[in-house]
């Protein structure tokens, strides 16, 4: 076979741009169009602002992730945030009323409370999904109106007060070794998530029943099993950063999550390579992922873009990376 | 689909026959429950009211039903009826603004414009979807934020004003022998919906290419042709209902949209419209947004609170996949 030496080069750098994937070269590129354009984005407190806003939602997508490797999605994750976050506000202010100023009372119950949310509305989609083989979509958009519901009922849209002022100042906006909890608490998660993944039976299970549902039971994967885990951890990872964005704001709030987390999640995750289909996704690259669109929100926002604007910017990101994903993939497929 | 199969089995299929009739008879009991705990459930006046409500929902529905037939679905469907609506009502006030514009045409533009915005965004749906092979989740999520953004932009996130009342008579008020407008728009977009999805070549395709897509790629179906098809006409019948949502309001409406995203698909899966592609068809779309009209009807009149409204939507949309399992293992 002769062909052309710039051709090859050609092929050779696309199937190399492939490999790496787009995502660390769109990262690098937004990074360096920041230093042209604007400084500010470099300032301390402005790359703890996306740190921070990266956690959120490195925790909400890599359980997102899981789910979608078993071939599901999670419409629910915003609305279990929101769950979460005003139980756990109310448990803390119920028992605080009950043992005044015995944080070591309060705060366990609470947080044990917010994560209850998690699981259970993990259980309801895991159990329905992996017994009754009905579609993600629907199952999830049934809990996420359950849960927004019962949110909503038990506050009536006002904010729940009276969480200890200790779980507040010193655990949600506490620094430590000058970063936020939240950065601390995203990054273990992430490694347990990779550790998961890469080193355990579980792990290479998700993507066995992802991948070939049919060979995974045959050669005797416990399939349901699996699911429903994968469920129930991607609703306890929203517990997890509903938990932490209300200790940060120091109210429970209805509103926290909503239907922009979940769309963000899926998007990182999409961003990030992980297939649709199932099989596919990695955790180290939805961090990345998640780490991108957080940084083209804050550089719009710094760049004075209209909120109107960012909102069709991320459509059309979230399209174009989709399409690429697909393109790349059927390349390998010829390949 | 099913009813063909069953046809051919012969034999009265006692559970099939069951697991279809289940859906009008759980909306006449829902209906009497209603109206035991509140007599003005029956009325006339709020039957008719049922009527013309669920007319809107009826065509959000079906035209879910296309996408949905090829095993896709539409999420941007709500905020393309939100953009529908503010654009068509900035061109119809607009217009009127200047000296000597004239009525008729100011409508007619404003109708126009607003099938063509919706046109616009079924074609980018359809392309990414049957060109690209973009996940269909994906691809309408992302014209979800897109129509979105154009509707905040284009109205600066507050309500258009001054549509021209006359198009509000028409679409609105007008009746032809007492049949109200909203009533008889759902009836004929549902006849020539019926009549494609029954009678053409195009209609009978989009099963097969929902319901087994690799028998629709060897009797040749142009796949990517017929998919985006389903994806503009989706658009175009929501751009149609988000053009007669306005004339109700008499405003073009940034969240006009709202929930009807998720109200269409509910309706659509309640009343048959299978998520797995290839099943569904006028008179399940016409059952499945009656049901939730009436639920959401009831429960007003009943005057439950509206978060506790979603919750039992909720367990609905839940209750429905159940039905659908069931369907399909009956048929």
């Amino acid at each position: 076979m002769s062909t052309a030496p710039g051709m090859a080069m050609q092929e050779e750098l696309t199937s190399r741009i492939l490999r790496v994937g787009l995502l660390p070269i769109l990262l690098t590129l937004s990074i360096a169009f920041m230093a042209v354009f604007e400084q500010k984005f470099f300032g301390l407190n402005n790359i703890f602002n996306v740190l921070r806003s990266t956690s959120f939602l490195a925790i909400v997508a890599a359980g997102q992730m899981l789910v979608l490797i078993v071939a599901g999605f999670d419409l629910s994750v915003g609305a279990v945030i929101a769950l979460t976050s005003t139980v756990m506000a109310k448990t803390m202010a119920a028992v605080g009323a009950a043992f005044p100023e015995q944080n070591a009372v309060i705060i366990p119950l609470g947080i044990l409370a917010g994560l209850g949310c998690g699981l259970f509305i993990g259980l309801i989609n895991g159990l329905c999904v992996a017994f009754l083989k009905v579609s993600p979509f629907m199952v999830t958009l049934g809990t996420l109106s359950i849960a927004t519901g019962l949110a909503l009922l038990l506050t009536q849209g006002i904010p729940v007060y009276g969480m200890p002022n200790g779980f507040v100042k010193d655990f949600g906006r506490a620094l430590w070794f000058g970063l936020p909890t939240t950065v601390y608490v995203a990054l273990a998660i992430i490694l347990a998530v990779w550790f998961v993944q890469t080193r355990t039976k579980f792990g290479r299970y998700l993507y066995a029943v992802g991948g070939n549902l049919q060979a995974a039971i045959v050669s005797g994967v416990p399939a349901r099993l699996n699911v429903i885990m994968a469920y129930v951890l991607c609703s306890m990872l929203a517990s997890t950063a509903g938990i932490l964005m209300t200790a940060r704001l120091g109210s429970g709030q209805a509103s926290m999550g909503g239907n922009s987390m979940m769309l963000q999640s899926i998007a990182a995750a999409v961003i990030a390579g992980v297939s649709l289909r199932g099989g596919v996704g990695k955790v180290e690259l939805v961090a990345l992922g998640a780490l991108f669109l957080s940084i083209l929100t804050n550089a719009m926002n710094l760049l004075r873009v209209d909120s109107k604007m960012q909102v069709v910017v991320l459509g059309f990101i979230l399209v174009i990376a989709a399409a690429l994903e697909e393109f790349a993939q059927r390349r390998r497929r010829h390949v | 689909m099913s009813e063909s199969a069953k046809a051919e089995e012969g034999g009265v299929n006692v559970i099939g026959w069951i697991a279809q009739a289940m859906l009008p008879i759980a909306l006449v009991l829902l209906l009497l429950a209603f109206a035991a705990a509140e007599q003005r459930v029956l009325s006339l006046g709020n039957l008719q009211n049922i009527l013309i409500q669920s007319s809107y929902l009826v065509i959000f529905a079906s035209a879910q039903m296309l996408v949905i037939i090829t095993r896709g679905f539409d999420l941007s469907l709500g905020t393309a009826v939100s953009a529908v609506s503010v654009v068509s009502a900035l061109l119809m006030t607009g217009s009127l603004a200047g000296e000597g514009g004239s009525l008729g045409l100011a409508i007619f533009a404003g109708v126009l414009i607003g099938l063509g915005v919706g046109m616009l965004i079924g074609a980018f749906n359809g392309i990414a979807v049957a060109w690209f092979n973009v996940n269909p989740f994906v691809a309408t999520l992302g014209s979800l934020n897109i129509s979105l953004g154009i509707a905040t932009m284009a109205s600066d996130g507050r309500p258009v004003f001054n549509v021209p009342r006359e198009f509000s008579a028409i679409v609105y008020n007008g009746n032809i022998l007492g049949i109200p407008a909203p009533i008889l728009f759902a009836g004929a977009t549902l006849l020539v919906l019926h009549f494609i999805m029954a009678h053409t070549v195009f209609g009978r395709g989009l099963y097969l290419i929902g319901g087994n897509p690799r028998a629709a790629e060897v009797a040749g179906l142009p796949r990517q042709r017929y998919v985006m098809i389903a994806y503009i006409l989706c658009s175009v019948i929501a751009a149609l209902g988000a053009l007669l949502l306005t004339g109700r309001t008499g405003s073009g409406e940034p969240n006009l949209g709202g929930n009807l995203t998720l109200e269409s698909i509910a309706a659509a899966v309640i009343g048959g419209v299978s998520l797995r592609g290839g099943v569904g068809g006028v008179l399940a779309v016409i059952l499945g947004a009656l049901f939730v009209t009436v639920l959401s009807n009831g429960m007003n009149l009943n005057r439950i609170d509206g978060n506790v409204q979603m919750i039992v939507l909720g367990c609905v949309i839940i209750l429905a996949v159940f039905l659908d399992r069931f369907r399909a293992a009956a048929t």
